[in-house]
């Protein structure tokens, strides 16, 4: 019995600020960070993308649209908090986004979706405020 | 089995999502332990029931074989508590409880009592603001309403919990100067985690010679235990902690912080798992476990112990290691009980552990100098000592125990 080598994948964390109307719209900002992980650490970092969006409501479609939007060209697997797709099922997700995705599992993934929530956070707190 | 104390579990699966046997598994596992014999096992796939959280007709059905207890896996909310037990009178009880009962049971240490107390109280203040909520909508005592009297048991319960929590904070000031007299001494601190019953007491005993309680069923250690781990060349003490489980609200991982330090504080985390596990729960497990280790804020490295692989051959244990790969940093494939897989285990310990530094430090010829000289003989590995004017002493050891030596009028050259 040996031991194995350390897998690490790249992966994209995702994450939406805004999700409360403000004078009867949604004024969100995705952060979209493309990263190389292992199961523990964050190996390295190699985009960090913020793409705002007004919008009128927050059903999945839309949702489901921004992120893809914000994935865009991408390498990797998306990661995002279970509450921000309304905690479908996985492979529901997959089938809407129409590529590979996961809810944060291993200890550098969770990592890496409260990275990108601090970012999303920071960066509508800019657009907002200008 | 005595059938002094009987129950039937009784279990909710949501239509929409694919059934789980595991969690009926872990459920009567969890029920053994706490002594429970069952009688009965009662699932159904429906919406929430918001009176009874399960269907009438499935309590009625569990009632039938009449057990002591109803055990259910769902969290019960304070109402549904209320509904059951005013309208089967039956005693009930859901998972959460289920695992306090575990813990008051075994808790033998002061830290433990204290941790199960906190967690029993964080979990009854909630339901006891909203039953007395509940109360306050009919009549009430004093002028206009006042004169609270029930109020005060809510606030008795937050006093009670402050208090704790200050007793709590106290263990966990002590097991930090624990910690860092350990480190002074030399010691590299290696904390065992993960699922419980995943074998981390056995391990313990296999790793260090030593026989602390080690049982096949979950929770049997509440309280950290720590021992001496002979690695050639590190002085290393190897501490068993609580097993994690899933689905746990945040407030009993936030009551059992002082235990929970022994890993978040450790030089390097081994988080053991159960390799006869089917695939899917091993995943599973190992999930559960890095959110605890999440939750904990461990940034220690981590070497995860595949334990139990002599229950599987060795393809089987390959297939399986590969399926968890994103998941498993550097599985190691151990059998506590048989040793296998031992020796590359403490290979793996000594990789991952951060490598002594060398040092070079003068202490005064005195009797303090003479006794600090002592103390690193013991606790590094002392490379070379000249005795000139000062005594100039060549060391490999950890920062933490050459810094001791600043005390004694040792100094860094």
């Amino acid at each position: 019995m040996g031991q194995i080598g350390v897998e690490s994948i790249d992966i994209i964390a995702v994450d939406i600020s805004g999700r409360h109307k403000v004078q009867g719209r949604y004024e969100m900002v995705c952060a979209a960070v493309s990263l190389h992980v292992s199961p523990v650490f964050i190996e390295k970092i190699y985009t960090v993308r913020l793409l705002p969006r007004l919008a009128d409501s927050l059903d999945i479609n839309m949702i489901a649209d921004f992120i893809s939007e914000a994935c865009l060209c991408l390498p990797g697997t998306i990661v995002a908090e279970p509450g921000d797709l309304y905690n479908l099922e996985i492979w529901r997700v997959k089938s809407i986004l129409g590529r590979d995705f996961k809810y944060p599992e291993t200890i550098a993934e969770r990592g890496a979706v409260e990275m990108a929530h601090h970012i999303s956070v920071a960066g509508r707190r800019l657009i907002v405020n200008e | 089995m005595s059938e002094e104390k009987t129950a039937v579990l009784l279990m909710r699966e949501s239509q929409n999502k694919p059934s789980d046997p595991y969690k009926m598994r872990e459920l009567r596992g969890l029920a053994q332990a706490a002594g429970y014999y069952i009688r009965a096992e009662v699932s159904q796939r429906r919406g929430r029931d918001h009176r009874y959280q399960i269907g009438r007709g499935k309590i009625e059905e569990a009632l039938s074989f009449c057990p002591d207890k109803l055990i259910f896996y769902n969290p019960l909310s304070p109402g549904q508590v209320y509904n059951i037990r005013s309208e089967f009178s039956a005693a009930v009880i859901d998972r959460f409880n289920l695992i306090l009962e575990i813990f008051a049971t075994r808790a033998s240490s002061r830290e433990a009592k204290l941790q199960v107390e906190l967690a029993r109280l964080s979990y009854d203040a909630p339901q006891v603001k909203s039953a007395l909520s509940m109360k306050k909508r009919g009549e009430q005592p004093g002028f206009r309403g006042s004169g609270a009297y029930e109020q005060s048991m809510y606030h008795d319960i937050r006093g009670r919990m402050a208090k704790i929590r200050g007793q709590l904070q106290e263990v966990q000031s002590q097991g930090e100067d624990r910690r860092k007299k350990r480190r002074e001494e030399g010691f590299d601190l290696v904390a065992l985690a993960g699922y419980t019953n995943a074998g981390k007491s056995t391990l313990l005993n296999a790793l260090t010679g030593s026989a602390v309680m080690a049982k096949d069923q979950p929770f049997t250690t509440l309280t950290p235990t720590t021992r001496a781990m002979p690695i050639s060349g590190r002085r290393t003490l190897l501490t068993d902690t609580v097993g994690f489980i899933d689905d746990l609200p945040h407030f009993l991982i936030k009551a059992f912080r002082s235990t929970l330090s022994e890993i978040s504080e450790a030089d390097l985390v081994l988080l053991v798992a159960d390799m006869s596990d089917p695939l899917e729960l091993l995943r599973k497990k190992l999930a559960a476990s890095h959110k605890a280790l999440w939750d904990c804020e461990v940034r220690a490295p981590i070497v995860t112990v595949l334990n139990k692989c002599d229950r599987l051959d060795e393809a089987a244990a390959e297939e399986k290691a590969e399926g968890i790969r994103d998941l498993a940093p550097c599985p190691v494939m151990a059998s506590a009980s048989t040793g296998l897989g031992l020796g590359v285990l403490e290979e793996s310990i000594m990789q991952r552990l951060e490598p002594l530094q060398e040092y070079e430090i003068s202490l005064p010829y005195t009797s303090q100098g003479l006794s600090e000289l002592s103390r690193l003989y013991r606790a590094t590995e002392l490379l070379s000592v000249s005795y000139e004017e000062r005594l100039i002493v060549r060391l490999r050891g950890r920062e933490e125990t050459v810094a001791r030596a600043g005390l004694a009028g040792g100094r860094l050259l």
